[in-house]
């Protein structure tokens, strides 16, 4: 019998255009809690959904307690044990706990559903995560934090022997955290295997005695996690000298060009304050859930603020819709390239041109012979790997779909550029490339904001950093003076909201 | 669970108001029109909305998946005509059998239309619209293009709505019978949750392992054999059968489930729900005279109420998302 | 800042022709010739001057074609058209009635329509939570009711002076003349109709597929989110293109009026459908972001000539509504399943 109660040998996974993992290796012993680390894109969620059964790899072996396994879909996992608990659970927001929790093994007799048990078993699975919530109450009613839980009482249901977590703690309270930590002890007590993905090294020092890192759809080392320090770790997880990768120039930083006063959003963000200035880059980082992106969309007119103001160029603008936000030259590239950022069933030039078909426009209709020469231009500019302008935005790459988004922005007049995780899931020649642009417009005199989860990234590239969590502003730092534990430290800290909780 | 959270719990629901709003329009109309508060007038008038009350049941389950079937009332003809046919030139006499080939006929349809929907991917709104005409056009053609069957040619059958069985019409037994079954199905029976839950999340239930295609095409043929069904109990209690019957009622269909809570994006509803619902729809035209509108603007009315219903329920949804947001900021 | 790789990219578009010939479009001009030769063998009176005779009862249902185009390019969908043009209709009788100047009659038949398609705009960019079906099933019978609230116990209304009606009717005489009954002898007489058709059929046409309107509105129905996110004005988009279908739906009243000269509750039942089938099966796909107006134009005089056909040799009004159910339905189903077919063979 194997000392490992997961093994995976070689495993290869392959998507149109890009591997997603190249060969990599893992060995869960039974009874610990694993952390599995990397940056954004380096393969760990394609890695998990191999094991649970949600894609096929094309390459490699699995072994289940030494036996080899080969997983026709998500059931034969689950079957074999294998649950997971996803950062964005789903489940079915108009049904009960009771029936999220026993969706598809329901307890029969004769045929007929037994509410009665069924509603029992769930109030005792909860009861063991000291739930405050009853098994009738419905799903779409709960928070985060509790709709986790009944994914975990899913879990535990299905007699599950290797529990997964994606991220469990990136939408958690401080409180909400120490209670998930204890639940993981109490399961790992009970003798289950575990497996945690997150970007929190506090997580990993607390509950986990081995890491894994991948990069780059690699699998780096696995360390013990007593030997180990962050350094060590960072160093595995980027492989490089931080300072290599970022090619950020000397510029100037000119007068006040964007200022934000108070901004407030019920549920969302709260007093946010904060100024840019021409050719500064302004990193904005935090835990994800930290509302980064919902401060960012309001400033673009996309959602609107209950309260605060914001000054451009010493002058107050009230930005109703994203069209003012561009004419003012507060221009956006969206966190989410597929859904946000580009239309993908459609050409890259149409893409480009889309937000300033009206500029070139004669008598309303469209001049395509201009867009095709502008869009050729921009393209051209940050370098696209691309054939001609008419392919469809999903043939290309992520950094080069990055590319054409940047293109996108560029073809629109700028103040400030407000740029939400543009490095995520690009590989990391593109990504120089866009640090390189960034780099450029910042010499130009633009503006530019970075939000980045990436710590690395943040720290190479800002020339101040705003540490955002839960909604608030909880620190500002000079690029000389930030450092990674730092940031971390700020973006972790102990949360202003919901006070201390019992 | 104490007694006081599931006081909480019923008073808090749709169905409960609802419930209130039944009664109250009971109570108002009877107050107004005496003779309506007697057992004979609400039997009569549950048998003359029979066809819609049975129908609104397969509604239920189409809207759950986040689907709607506007042929419905064109199945119910389709059926309706070919019984009547049947029986007008002798091939069958037999009620029983009579029944039985209207609920066939009418599954059949439902089974086309779900397949056009499950497997061939049409939407649900274009695949229901072609089937409307095709299936009315297959009723007039049985009726040789405007032929219709008259009380007199329907044999024994026209009594069937007239008999008493435990001293109510059959058609109220039907109606019961239905109301039943499909509360203890849909509550009780995994498949009647997996429609539930492919309609509160069809991704979570395809990866759940339910066969998300299956279960449409099921909640179509469910709603076929129940317009079929209801295409008998239309000819029994009108005696008569006639190629353009019901032609329009598949709003009214709409309506009650609309008004009894069913959510068109699917996941929600109730069979309770829909009782109420239908009843309400059945009191209207009994309500509006009373107040001096005339029978007119019924239409209208049902129509502003369907609206009324849905607009409701998003400002409901958004009072309910803004205080979860005032929650988390707490 | 040049591109440090010294890559270049085309710019330069695939060959007009290429694309047209073996597109839908194509096939649709195809099939037209099809029906045509079909229909006249099929019947001895199908000739262009029966056609253009009976056209012109059909011709009316293209109006409402174009908008309806536009808002299934969105992605949504207006059920309600069939009942704003009765109350159009129903509207333009009643202000005939009254005795006033026909322009009049023009405007209050147009203004009704706009309103009503501003009432579906208003309800759906204040409640975009709100699927476009639910809100226009809810109004069709709306509308419809009010029109029956109108037209009172008898259901029906007559135009008393049809002089304006009639001349919306007329016809350009080629060649031949007209008798002293008004009858057409010899040449051929177009209806005046067709002209107008043409014509908004081409502005419509180079609306949805040349103009910056057009293109943020397949922007819309291909990623909303996105479309958004550029700067596009989602809401006000969508308001005008239904405020613009209950426009049409009134100069469609207009013209029903005058082949019927009265209108009924029953007025313009089944017009979306007509309205959709015919986009649908043109090529405009009903989830949003494509097709264009040239095969919805062809594909209505596919179903116009298919009408007229069918209705010369005494083919039931019930059995061409089956069939235009049954090419809707098609329309639709087709595509997905060859392309099922396609996938399931490349996969062996």
């Amino acid at each position: 019998m194997s000392e490992y109660v997961l093994e995976l040998k070689g495993i290869t996974k392959i998507f149109p255009g890009v591997k997603a993992l190249d060969g990599v290796q893992f060995q869960l012993k039974k009874g610990e809690v694993h952390a599995l680390m990397g940056e954004n894109g380096a393969g760990k969620s394609t890695f998990i959904k191999v094991i649970t059964g949600v894609h096929k790899a094309e390459e490699g072996e699995m072994y289940l307690d030494g036996s080899k396994v080969d997983f026709k879909g998500p059931r034969d996992a689950q079957a074999a044990g294998i649950a997971a608990v996803y950062q964005h659970p789903t489940s079915y927001p108009d049904l009960s706990v009771t029936e999220n929790i026993f969706m598809g093994h329901e307890i029969l007799k004769g045929g007929r559903i037994q509410w009665k048990d069924m509603n029992r078993e769930a109030n005792e699975l909860l009861k063991r995560m000291n739930a405050d919530f009853d098994a009738t109450a419905e799903m779409g009613t709960l928070s985060v934090a509790q709709q986790q839980m009944v994914e975990i009482a899913k879990c535990l249901s299905t007699h599950a022997k290797i529990i997964i977590f994606d991220e469990p703690t990136a939408s958690l309270t401080k409180s909400e955290s120490e209670e998930l930590y204890r639940i993981i002890d109490q399961l790992r007590e009970e003798g289950v295997s575990i497996i945690f993905i997150s970007h929190r090294f506090e997580d990993m020092y607390r509950l986990a005695t081995r890491v894994t890192v991948f990069r780059d759809s690699r699998y780096i080392g696995t360390y013990d996690v007593d030997g180990i320090t962050n350094a060590d770790l960072i160093k595995a997880m980027v492989g490089r000298e931080i300072t290599d990768l970022f090619p950020k120039p000397e510029v100037e930083i000119g007068a006040p060009v964007l200022e934000v006063k108070g901004l407030s959003r019920t549920g969302f963000y709260r007093d946010i304050s904060f100024t840019v200035h021409a050719g500064e880059i302004l990193g904005f980082t935090g835990l994800v859930g930290a509302g980064r992106t919902e401060v960012m969309e309001s400033i673009c007119g996309i959602t609107k603020p209950d309260s605060g103001s914001v000054f451009l160029e010493g002058r107050e603008v009230h930005v109703r819709r994203p069209s003012d936000a561009m004419d003012l030259g507060i221009i956006l590239l969206p966190e989410d390239r597929q859904k946000q950022g580009l239309i993908m069933s459609w050409g890259l030039g149409r893409n480009v041109t889309l937000p300033t078909i009206s500029k070139y426009a004669k008598c309303g209709l469209n001049n395509e012979k201009k867009e095709r020469e502008l869009s050729k231009e921009l393209l051209e500019e940050v370098d696209t790997k691309a054939v001609d302008i008419f392919q469809p935005a999903s043939s290309l790459s992520g950094g080069n779909q990055q590319k054409v988004v940047v293109a996108k922005a560029l073809s629109q007049e700028m103040k400030v550029v407000i740029m939400d995780e543009p490095t995520k899931g690009v590989d990391v020649g593109a990504k120089a490339e866009i640090y390189a642009i960034m780099g450029g417009l910042a010499q130009k005199g633009y503006a530019i904001i970075l939000i980045s989860s990436e710590m690395p990234e943040i720290l190479g590239m800002s020339d101040r950093i705003v540490v955002m969590c839960n909604g608030r502003k909880t620190g500002e730092l000079k690029r000389d003076e930030a450092t990674q534990e730092g940031i971390l430290e700020l973006a972790m800290e102990k949360s202003t909201t919901k006070g201390e909780e019992a | 669970m104490n007694n006081k959270s599931v006081l909480k719990r019923i008073t808090g629901s749709r169905e409960f108001l609802l419930a209130v709003i039944v009664i109250a329009m009971f109570v108002v109309v009877s107050i107004f029109n005496p003779a309506f508060f007697s057992f004979k007038s609400v039997m009569d008038m549950m048998k003359n909305n029979a066809v819609m009350m049975v129908m609104a049941l397969g509604m239920l389950c189409v809207m759950l998946v986040g689907g709607i079937d506007i042929s419905i009332t064109s199945t119910l003809a389709l059926a309706g005509m070919a019984i009547g046919m049947l029986l007008k030139y002798g091939y069958i006499h037999n009620t029983f059998l009579v029944f039985v080939i209207a609920i066939l006929i009418g599954l059949a349809c439902g089974m086309v239309v779900g397949l056009v929907i499950s497997r061939a991917g049409v939407p649900p709104i274009i695949a229901t619209m072609g089937f409307m005409y095709i299936y009315r056009a297959m009723a007039y053609l049985i009726s040789h293009g405007g032929e219709w069957a008259s009380a007199a040619a329907l044999g024994s059958f026209k009594d069937f709505a007239t008999l008493k069985v435990l001293g109510l019409s059959p058609v109220i037994w039907i109606i019961i019978v239905c109301y039943v079954f499909f509360f203890i199905f849909m509550k009780w029976f995994r498949t009647g949750r997996k429609i539930y839950a492919v309609g509160s999340n069809p991704e979570a239930a395809e990866v759940s392992g339910i066969n998300v295609k299956n279960i449409k095409l099921m909640v179509h043929a469910i709603m076929g054999l129940l317009a079929g069904l209801a295409g008998a109990i239309q000819v029994s209690v009108y005696a008569s059968a006639m190629p353009d019957m019901q032609q329009g009622g598949e709003m009214d269909v709409i309506a009650a489930c609309v008004i009894g809570g069913v959510s068109m994006s699917g996941g929600r509803g109730s069979v309770i729900g829909v009782l109420f619902g239908s009843l309400i729809m059945a009191m209207i035209p009994r309500a509006l005279p009373l107040l001096r509108i005339d029978a007119l603007w019924q239409n209208m009315i049902k129509g502003v109420l369907i609206l009324i219903v849905v607009v409701v329920n998003v400002i409901l949804q958004r009072i309910a998302d803004r205080n979860a947001l005032k929650k988390r900021e707490a | 800042m040049a591109g440090k790789s010294g890559r270049t990219i085309s710019n330069v578009p695939e060959s007009p022709v290429k694309r047209t010939i073996m597109s839908w479009e194509g096939i649709l001009v195809l099939v037209l010739i099809l029906v045509n030769i079909f229909c006249a063998c099929f019947s001895e009176f199908y000739n262009i001057g029966s056609l253009l005779n009976q056209m012109p009862i059909y011709l009316a249902e293209v109006f409402l074609m174009l908008p309806m185009a536009f808002i299934l390019v969105l992605g949504e969908i207006d059920i309600s058209v069939g009942s704003i043009t009765c109350l159009c209709a129903t509207t333009a009788c009643l202000v005939c009635n009254t005795g006033a100047p026909f322009p009049v009659v023009i405007l209050a038949s147009l203004g009704v329509g706009a309103v009503c398609g501003m009432v579906n705009g208003f309800i759906l960019t204040r409640f975009t939570e709100l699927p476009p079906m639910i809100v226009t099933l809810a109004t069709q019978i709306i509308y419809r009711g009010i029109a029956e609230i109108v037209l009172g116990s008898g259901g029906s209304i007559s135009a008393n002076n049809t002089d304006g009606f009639k001349a919306l009717g007329k016809k350009l005489v080629i060649g031949g003349e007209l008798n002293e009954r008004g009858r057409l002898v010899g040449g051929i007489g177009i209806p005046y109709i067709l002209f107008l058709v043409v014509i908004l059929a081409v502005i419509f046409a180079i609306v949805l597929g040349k103009s910056t309107f057009g293109r943020r509105v397949y922007a819309i129905g291909t990623n909303r989110t996105c479309a958004l996110y550029s700067g596009i004005h989602v809401q006000k988009i969508r308001f005008i293109i239904y405020t613009v279908m209950g426009l049409m739906a009134g100069l469609c009243s207009l013209f029903l009026v005058s082949s019927s000269y009265g209108a009924n509750t029953t007025t313009g039942t089944g017009f979306e459908m007509d309205a959709i089938a015919m986009a649908v099966f043109g090529g405009i796909s009903s989830t949003g972001g494509k097709g264009n107006l040239a095969g919805g134009i062809i594909s209505a005089f596919v179903i116009l000539c298919l009408r007229v056909g069918l209705g010369q040799r005494n083919v039931h009004a019930q059995v061409i509504l089956l069939i235009l159910g049954a090419l809707l339905i098609a329309a639709v189903a087709l595509p997905n399943i060859i392309g099922q077919l396609g996938r399931a063979l490349k996969k062996k």
